[in-house]
């Protein structure tokens, strides 16, 4: 399935806020790098999450090397939009402050249309780039998409644009950049979920609304922070028994600490436990994708979470 | 043992059948409205559910908990189905067989963010026939949808006029899940930036876009037309000329809404998690909220690890049980139960699993008083989920 994922040309990672999009991202950016490919890692706001999740320490709207084998870049409309006029018709860069710079930066920024429209269009443009050889720039690109309420937007902006604007050279532009995104070849969504009500639920209208709206293709859905043991009844019933009255102060001299913590934490897990193979059967009943468990990693640094969630999904897809 | 010592399972019920005492709901009762804002995915929602119940439960007022989601999550969080654009009133007895015997009355609404700017536009358009182009036109339509901040600034408009309309004592509100904050605090004037923008002016010209204007020789027209085509831009310059006879209501109300947000009678409550991401933004929002002269009142800590697992003793024992296989054999015959040392050493892992996600927390924990001098409520994490309207009960007894 990774094989088969890193493929694609265009990966767009998106879910509910606070999910582990950005982690997700990071990681198969990291899997694709081991690949051996040319990969590029692309924030879609200019708040450089991703880049430290690459551990950089962050991103700026002309990419630059994070890991071996990774570049990131962070989208700014108001850039992708000055680049697409100097690029296409050869308008120079407009100082900041001119008129005619704040009316673009409003269309850019203001303007519905143009602003997701700005957002595929750049990453349209950069897996079209190609090298003096005719290879691709990048062999992959990976995207720390827009949440589930607004990727649909993103990913449906070029269609849109092609109702509202009738005719000029815009339309041929926009008309590849569509192609693209609705290719299933070269383009996918990998959707990330917790194993929680909310994020399940959306998950699955996500997954629904990109096929019927969107048109887009969804590889596969990463459960993520699940707990990673699954405690037996065994092991509870000894959890226990240390912390009951006839054994825990016995069980604490002999241990080197008390036992009554160690009982909580196996209850807990336990509880987890039913709630994440609950939740993970309702996203696998209500999705048409193969869902990728992933397991709650505790590192100090966001690139270690990152590693350690790469490996997992290695582990889990091959 | 200590009640500090308890196991879960025994902890729980005990702590159910304590009087919840709504301390939250005293405090912040007194406000006029509440603002919940945080990071997506910290539990914000259920927070504004649990919190306005808390205000219903403390004092005898009528309290409308206002949700701007598009994903419908407070009608799933209160147990209802299919809240319209009417609010709808919590049943009292339901509240009751939830364990809150409250003093005054929760009623709930989803803002409907399209009939929200169709009634703005309404409200602010100097003649009906203005307002019905505005409504017709095709950008228009796409626009209530997806500009910018436009769910946070129906979202203070409606929360504007909920207020002014006097109907509810006490207004929570749940901010839209914005992935920056600060949008639901800009919204306004962004908006009455975008109506009034004097460049504007310029574009959709005195007498507008007839193709033989002077216009035609600027750069400008002559790229955009190359760009979109002849009829887009005439199309957008009509709809900017529209927007424009709507520009003085749009900035007072812009005013009015930025007076209220920094009067007395509002209050800011900020939910976070600890985890390092939804924390460091917690940490970006209250800085905002000072720059902006904007009263936090609380903060509300979501899903909080108990104390206990942070003992660094226990993961002195939880290594012993790791490492030291032989330790089975002797928990065996202590406890007279067949323990492997498969069994102990899974134990082990389980506690410092915790204990390590503990001391992330606590990292966390430490750097709370720099968020602000304000009353803070920890809430624990719940193994079970809260979505039935016990949990949220639940919930705002601990608030």
């Amino acid at each position: 399935m990774l094989e088969k994922l890193l493929r694609r040309r265009v990966i767009f990672v998106s879910g509910k806020g606070g999910t582990g999009k950005t982690t997700v991202a990071a990681a198969l950016a990291l899997l694709a790098a081991r690949n051996g490919k040319r990969v590029l890692a692309v924030d879609v706001d200019a708040k450089g999450d991703l880049a430290a999740a690459l551990g950089s320490r962050g991103a700026g709207f002309k990419p630059q090397i994070v890991q071996p084998g990774i570049s990131s870049l962070a989208l700014q409309p108001q850039e992708s939009f000055q680049e697409y006029l100097n690029i296409y018709f050869k308008v120079p860069r407009l100082a900041r402050l001119t008129p005619l710079a704040r009316v673009f930066d409003f269309i850019a920024t203001g303007v519905p249309g143009p602003r997701d429209m700005l957002v595929v269009g750049k990453i349209a443009y950069e897996e079209r780039r190609r090298q003096a050889n005719s290879r691709p720039v990048w062999d992959i690109i990976v995207v720390d998409a827009a949440p589930s309420g607004q990727v649909v937007s993103h990913l449906t902006a070029a269609r849109s644009l092609l109702t509202l604007v009738k005719g000029g050279m815009i339309t041929a532009q926009v008309q590849w950049v569509d192609q693209l995104i609705r290719d299933h070849a070269r383009t996918t969504v990998v959707i990330c979920a917790l194993a929680q009500e909310m994020p399940v639920i959306e998950a699955i209208e996500l997954d629904a609304r990109l096929r019927a709206e969107a048109g887009v293709a969804v590889d596969c859905c990463v459960l993520n922070r699940l707990i990673p043991m699954h405690v037996t009844p065994a092991q509870l019933r000894v959890a226990r028994a240390m912390s009951d009255d006839a054994h825990a102060s016995r069980v604490r001299e002999r241990l080197g600490g008390p036992p009554q913590p160690l009982t909580l934490a196996l209850e807990t897990a336990a509880e987890l436990n039913q709630t994440d193979s609950a939740r993970g059967r309702q996203l696998r009943e209500g999705l048409r994708v193969p869902v990728i468990d992933v397991p709650l990693v505790v590192a100090r640094s966001s690139l270690a979470v990152s590693r350690v969630v790469a490996e997992a999904i290695d582990e889990a897809t091959g | 043992m200590s009640a500090q010592a308890q196991p879960a399972s025994e902890r729980r019920r005990a702590k159910r059948s304590d009087v919840p005492v709504f301390a939250m709901g005293h405090r912040l009762g007194n406000l006029e409205v509440i603002v919940c804002c945080g990071t997506g995915g910290v539990g914000k929602t259920t927070v504004s559910a649990a919190l306005g119940m808390a205000v219903a439960a403390a004092q005898d007022k009528r309290v409308l908990v206002l949700t701007v989601d598009p994903a419908k999550r407070l009608a799933t969080a209160l147990g209802l189905r299919g809240i319209g654009a009417d609010p709808v009133k919590v049943s009292p007895r339901a509240l009751h067989g939830a364990g809150l015997p409250a003093k005054g009355e929760v009623v709930a609404a989803m803002l409907d963010t399209k009939s929200a700017w169709d009634r703005l536009i309404e409200r602010f358009a100097p003649n009906r026939g203005t307002a019905d182009r505005i409504l017709r036109n095709r950008f228009y339509q796409r626009i209530s949808d997806a500009f910018i901040g436009s769910h946070e600034y129906a979202a203070m408009d409606a929360l504007y006029e909920l207020h002014q309309g006097g109907e509810y004592d006490v207004v929570v509100v749940d901010t839209p899940p914005s992935r920056n904050a600060l949008d639901f605090l800009e919204a306004p004037n962004r908006l009455a930036d975008y109506v009034g923008a004097r460049l504007l002016s310029w574009l959709a010209g005195p007498s507008g876009f007839g193709r033989a204007m002077s216009f035609a020789a600027s750069p400008f027209l002559r790229l955009a037309d190359r760009l979109l085509g002849d009829d887009t831009l005439e199309e957008v310059a009509d709809f900017v000329r529209q927007l424009q006879q709507l520009y003085g209501g749009v900035q007072a109300r812009a005013r009015d809404v930025y007076r209220l947000l920094r009067s007395p009678q509002v209050g800011f409550v900020v939910v976070t998690t600890l985890e390092p991401g939804p924390f460091a933004e917690a940490e970006f929002f209250t800085s905002k909220l000072r720059e902006f002269s904007m009263p936090l009142r609380a903060i509300v800590v979501n899903r909080v690890l108990p104390e206990m697992l942070r003992n660094p003793n226990a993961a002195a024992a939880a290594t012993v049980l790791e490492e030291h296989p032989q330790i089975a054999t002797w928990l065996s015959s202590e406890l007279d139960l067949r323990v492997t040392a498969d069994t102990t050493r899974a134990i082990g892992e389980t506690y410092k699993l915790f204990n390590a996600l503990a001391q992330r927390d606590a990292r966390q924990l430490s750097r709370l008083e720099r968020l602000g001098a304000v009353p803070t409520s920890r809430i624990p994490l719940f193994t079970d989920e809260v979505s039935a309207l016990e949990g949220l009960v639940r919930i705002a007894g601990l608030l």
